[in-house]
């Protein structure tokens, strides 16, 4: 009975020397300050001295004792966005000594829920990782908050704002203010078949037909849709089944509208010195919020898509992402615009077969694009590209709401870190994509080719990829953005009239006119005066 | 006990049973009666949370009636429900016709049969969008042709109609059923001895008997047609394009997408009119059958 009783004890102090062990298993201190994280797949990142600022360090716990709340659509602690934060909520508790409740919420609900729990003044949420496009509601309706003191106050983990380019940074940013801290860059870049467009005897038979060489990669939607129709149809990946030119992602209620607006950029957004009232422009004229969705471009553009829809597989028109990702996975398209994922999901050999076939560019560009101040279409010396931010570049914010702020940036600081973002650019699957100098190879970046080799990229593709992306973000002129209140609505409305289009129940014209007449009385009835400051300010319009 | 006393018992005891229902009043004044008069007066306002509310009179419920996407989400419902109730009714009768005589495995074969009532529409929604795939869906793959089923704006509202006889079929079925189950025996056996056919039989006997219960099956499965949401917004999205947006759908991202609040509350109540109107007057048609 005695020895029962020393066992017992014995067996309790064991148990109390080895939880403090297991409790601090995720952040290791060194002697200089410096510091390695582990990630719930026991991966580590180190962190130079300092790097995690001044609040955190060996036996510091900050915010112990309290607790935050995070939004993210729903993806599973491996998905999108959303894998990240359960990859390293861990480490951050351990760091801090909060914790950390990550709201997983479908994407179809999660700006519903967010906007219900600020309208109402719940404050259910301390933060949110959010799409830009809600920007004109959240800053607009002043639910968030800027975080320019944070990114200078030394306590909190280093990021460096300056590391975006423009085009990303104007997104997390509204009246020269940051709200948004560095996350997601997401941006749509045309991907193609490099091996089969640069195969001699397809080359050949493509020249014979079009009487030019084929292009690699090609610069202009023309060349694109000539590529498309020429390969559309010819069992080109010796299946024995006939292949298609291109895949899209157009089904209602899955972004079809990103790609309309990917593709349409080039025949609508005329380059000019500054925003006005012909320059620069995608979504409403600047001084009368009138709709420009309907112009000539815009309707040129959608005729265009549907043209070159002509060239991919018929079903495609009920499919959104995951089919059509799919279908260029499997080697049946020749080409596929969309995000990033693509670049990532290639290197996936469990449902890819075209690792190492592939190459990337920015979206090509066309040689006419309609000048409103002439009313008619100008030609061009050299193609009109256009880059874009399409998509939702999903980052962290700040609710006005939250009774911690200091605790949600620094959970947002810390996945904002050079360390964490090159993680999250080298897994892929994070659905974190690349956008920033230092997830760029050299000569554009300084990222190191081995951490993107050691995660299994193939050396083609993420040269391609990482070169696409570059140049998307990076490229002289890049299509405004639609950042106002209620740009989901606009954009729903935009994404049912193409579809309907795309489906063959309304012409491109009809489909585009109604668009601008639900948009117009949706202004209306969100205030005509309103909208047309904030639109103004979302695009830096100056009279 | 003196008399007073009696009488204050008494008086307690026919008070006490409205105590009872209490729980019962506060529960239908907060659930029911609350948000629906909070909802009417919502639908004649401007609603801006957070920014107050405007008042703007019947505007919401002239917007019903001159908004496009409100009129086609009508219609396509309307497609959609006359198309879907008069297969079920048809079909569950059919069945139940069948199922009424003595068969092999009768029971089994009805448990099978009841199956789909009992499955969620928002999961079934998404089963079919696996059979309904047009790369290599369950439907394609046994067929030689690639049917756009999804993407052809009419297909796609038929394979919701489909989609929604399969799950509802079986609820008309067992009415039905328990209907002719109900139906003495002693009528057909005079009717066997005037000889009529089969068909005489049903159509002059059966079918007057059973008509009351296909006049209830006809209005509760139109009363709860009319609101389908789950399958076409699993199924399809609402499209291609508009094709497929059903009326509580449109109002569903009306009010919870848009937060368009006043106009969502207007599309409900023009529903609950157009569905009290078929309930009115399916009612009188069955009391003139009773009477």
């Amino acid at each position: 009975m005695r020895n029962l009783g020393i066992l017992v004890i014995a067996g309790f102090a064991i148990l109390a020397l080895a939880l403090p062990v297991f409790a601090e298993q995720y952040v290791t201190w060194g002697k200089d300050g410096s510091c390695v994280l582990t990630t719930l797949d026991g991966e580590k990142i180190e962190f130079a001295p300092g790097e995690l600022g001044t609040l955190f360090g060996p036996g510091k716990q900050p915010f112990k004792g309290k607790k935050i709340a995070i939004t993210v659509n729903a993806a599973g602690p491996k998905g999108g966005i959303c894998g990240p934060l359960y990859r390293f909520r861990p480490a951050w508790e351990e760091l801090t000594g909060a914790k950390l409740d990550i709201v997983e919420i479908p994407f179809a609900e999660h700006y519903t829920k967010v906007m219900n729990d600020l309208r109402l003044g719940i404050g259910q949420y301390d933060g949110f990782m959010t799409g830009s496009f809600w920007y004109g509601d959240l800053v607009g309706g002043n639910y968030i908050i800027p975080v320019d003191d944070y990114i200078k106050d030394p306590r909190f983990p280093k990021w460096d704002p300056n590391s975006m380019p423009n085009s990303l940074r104007t997104l997390y940013s509204w009246g020269g203010k940051m709200y948004g801290v560095l996350n997601d860059a997401d941006g749509q870049v045309l991907y193609y078949r490099k091996d089969i467009l640069t195969d001699a005897k397809w080359r050949e038979a493509f020249k014979k037909e079009y009487k030019y060489d084929l292009p690699v990669p090609p610069k202009t939607w023309d060349q694109v849709l000539d590529i498309a129709k020429f390969f559309n149809g010819k069992d080109w990946n010796k299946d024995g089944e006939p292949d298609s030119g291109i895949v899209l992602h157009p089904k209602v209620g899955e972004q079809g509208m990103f790609h309309f607006m990917s593709l349409s950029a080039p025949f609508v957004y005329l380059p000019g010195p500054k925003v006005d009232k012909a320059h620069n422009l995608y979504w409403f004229d600047p001084e009368t919020m009138e709709p420009l969705i309907n112009s000539p471009g815009h309707v040129k553009a959608l005729e265009f898509l549907l043209e070159l829809a002509k060239t991919g597989p018929k079903a495609q028109v009920g499919w959104s992402l995951g089919e059509a990702w799919d279908y260029f996975l499997r080697g049946k398209s020749i080409f596929v615009f969309s995000w990033g994922d693509v670049g990532a999901l290639v290197q996936d050999t469990s449902r890819s077969k075209v690792k190492g076939k592939i190459g990337a560019s920015i979206l090509p560009g066309c040689y006419e694009v309609y000048d409103r101040s002439k009313g008619k279409f100008v030609k061009l010396d050299k193609p009109n590209i256009v880059g874009n931010t399409t998509g939702g570049s999903w980052h962290g914010v700040i609710s006005r709401l939250s009774k911690n702020p200091d605790v949600v940036y620094s959970l947002l600081a810390l996945h904002a870190t050079k360390p964490v973002s090159l993680w999250n650019a080298s897994r892929g699957w994070t659905g974190v994509d690349p956008g920033y100098k230092y997830q760029f190879l050299p000569p554009e970046g300084t990222a190191n080719l081995k951490d993107y080799l050691a995660e299994g990229w193939s050396e083609n593709d993420i040269r391609e990829y990482l070169k696409a992306y570059h140049d998307n973000f990076y490229a002289e002129h890049v299509v405004t953005y639609l950042r106002i209140p209620g740009a989901f609505e606009y954009f729903t409305t935009l994404d049912q009239n193409l579809s309907a289009a795309m489906s063959g129940q309304l012409t491109p014209k009809a489909a585009l006119d109604k668009t601008a007449k639900q948009w117009d009385e949706i202004t209306d009835r969100l205030g005509r005066a309103q909208q047309l400051k904030l639109y103004q300010e979302a695009i830096g319009y100056k009279k | 006990m003196s008399q007073a006393e009696g009488g204050v018992r008494a008086l307690w005891k026919s008070k006490i049973k409205f105590a009872f229902l209490i729980p019962a009043v506060v529960w239908v004044l907060i659930f029911t009666i609350f948000p629906l008069i909070y909802s009417l007066r919502m639908s004649f306002f401007n609603i801006r949370i957070g920014q107050g509310d405007v008042f703007i009179g019947l505007t919401n419920f002239a917007r019903v009636f001159t908004n496009e996407q409100a009129r086609s989400a009508a219609l396509v419902t309307l497609k959609i429900v006359v198309v879907a109730v008069a297969v079920e009714l048809v079909l569950g009768l059919a069945l139940a016709v069948l199922f009424n005589r003595v068969m092999p495995a009768r029971g089994l074969l009805r448990t099978i049969l009841t199956m789909p009532l009992f499955a969620t529409p928002i999961a079934i929604g998404y089963l079919f969008f696996t059979i309904f795939y047009e790369e290599g869906g369950l439907i394609n793959g046994l067929i030689p042709w690639k049917v756009p089923w999804l993407s052809d704006p009419g297909l796609a509202a038929l394979s919701i109609s489909m989609v929604d006889i399969w799950q509802w079929t079986p609820f008309c079925f067992l009415v039905f059923l328990a209907a002719l189950q109900g139906l003495s025996d002693e009528l057909y056996e005079a009717a066997m001895i005037e000889a009529s056919s089969g068909w005489q039989i049903f159509r002059y006997i059966t079918l007057p008997l059973i008509q009351p219960t296909i006049v209830i099956v006809l209005l509760l499965r139109l009363a709860e047609a009319l609101k389908l949401f789950d399958i076409p917004f699993s199924l399809t999205g609402g499209g291609p394009g508009t094709a497929t947006q059903v009326y509580s759908l449109f109002t569903y991202r009306t009010g919870l997408r848009f937060f368009d609040l006043g106009f969502a509350s207007a599309l409900s109540y023009v529903m609950l009119v157009v569905v009290m109107i078929i309930v009115s007057f399916f009612f009188r048609h069955l009391r003139q059958i009773y009477d």
